[in-house]
């Protein structure tokens, strides 16, 4: 990092260069990615914030279709819109939405919370969501810190070993004749 | 006319003066007055009263007395950064003269145009300035290329 720059500028420099950060959405709640994103494309993250700085960084969401709504909200949760003209409002369901496009969600919560001024399309245009674990090579190079996921997936019975089934403490032992339903 | 159209400058001393020894940075000051001109008359009179003492306070100061046939009485001071400065002083008091000298005087040879900050430090970051990478561990900046 070196270059013939004088001290003060080049340690300036430093202070207000554009990180990367990768998130991985695999089983994790959209809204929760979407508060990580938006916090570091508006810059919050910096000591160095000021809303009108433009100082917000990339941030590229791998896998958002994987991502895990908890309850009920893939049928429950209704995305609507309107073009303006008679007839065309349009309700989706979040599943619907999802088979149509599997960035939306995320994409939509981010817009959501960003702050409601002229510097939320820059800001989205920061954003960089890839629907599986296939990233392009630029921005592979680019990358320069992972995220980590804000939910820890809780592990499937297949995936615990026998030692760790037979370790597990049980209440009761059933006498043999007791017939599990 | 707007901060944005006229120059202006950041704070700054002069080879950080007084730090150590104060030095005048009047340099020469020559007052150039007609010798029966009405206008003059002001300079005249500080010429015969307060100019000595003026030159016998400040050593580092040379003071000219040029007398010549001009309509206007001035003042040219200048600087030892180069900058000269001149003030016309036509039918004003021994004293205002008096008083303008030694505002020349106290003044650096600076230009006196806006100061964008009232503030100014050679060592603006004690701990170190702050970039993307301080107060992170370093694990966290391994990135697995899939």
């Amino acid at each position: 990092m070196t270059c013939a720059l004088p001290k003060k500028t080049q340690s300036q420099w430093a202070t207000f260069a554009r990180s990367w950060f990768l998130i991985d959405a695999r089983m994790q709640p959209p809204g929760k990615i979407a508060s990580m994103c938006s916090v570091r494309l508006q810059g919050k993250h910096k000591p160095i914030y000021h809303p009108l700085s433009d100082i917000g960084d990339h941030v590229v969401v791998m896998n958002t279709r994987h991502i895990a709504f908890s309850g009920n909200k893939w049928e429950q949760k209704v995305y609507s819109s309107h073009t303006g003209y008679p007839g065309s409002f349009k309700q989706l369901t979040a599943a619907q939405m999802h088979k149509k496009d599997p960035t939306a969600i995320i994409k939509l919560a981010v817009y959501g919370m960003l702050p409601k001024n002229l510097t939320r399309r820059t800001m989205m245009q920061r954003l960089h969501l890839f629907p599986d674990d296939v990233l392009p090579e630029d921005i592979l190079k680019n990358l320069t810190e992972e995220l980590p996921q804000p939910r820890e997936i809780p592990r499937k019975l297949s995936e615990y070993t026998q030692e760790e089934r037979n370790a597990f403490p049980m209440l009761w032992t059933p006498p043999e004749d007791y017939r599990m339903k | 006319m707007t901060a944005r159209g006229t120059p202006s400058r950041f704070l700054q001393s002069v080879l950080h003066n007084g730090v150590g020894r104060y030095v005048c940075q009047l340099k020469r000051i020559s007052l150039i007055f007609s010798k029966k001109g009405q206008g003059s008359l002001g300079v005249r009179d500080f010429i015969e009263e307060g100019v000595v003492d003026f030159a016998k306070n400040n050593p580092g100061t040379v003071v000219y007395i040029s007398p010549q046939s001009c309509r206007i009485p001035k003042i040219v001071a200048e600087y030892l950064n180069g900058n000269v400065k001149e003030e016309t002083v036509t039918n004003k008091a021994s004293q205002e003269i008096a008083e303008l000298i030694t505002k020349l005087s106290n003044q650096s040879g600076l230009d006196i145009i806006r100061i964008r900050k009232p503030f100014h430090t050679d060592s603006p970051s004690i701990q170190g300035q702050w970039h993307p990478f301080t107060n992170r561990p370093p694990r966290l900046c391994i990135v697995f290329i899939l």
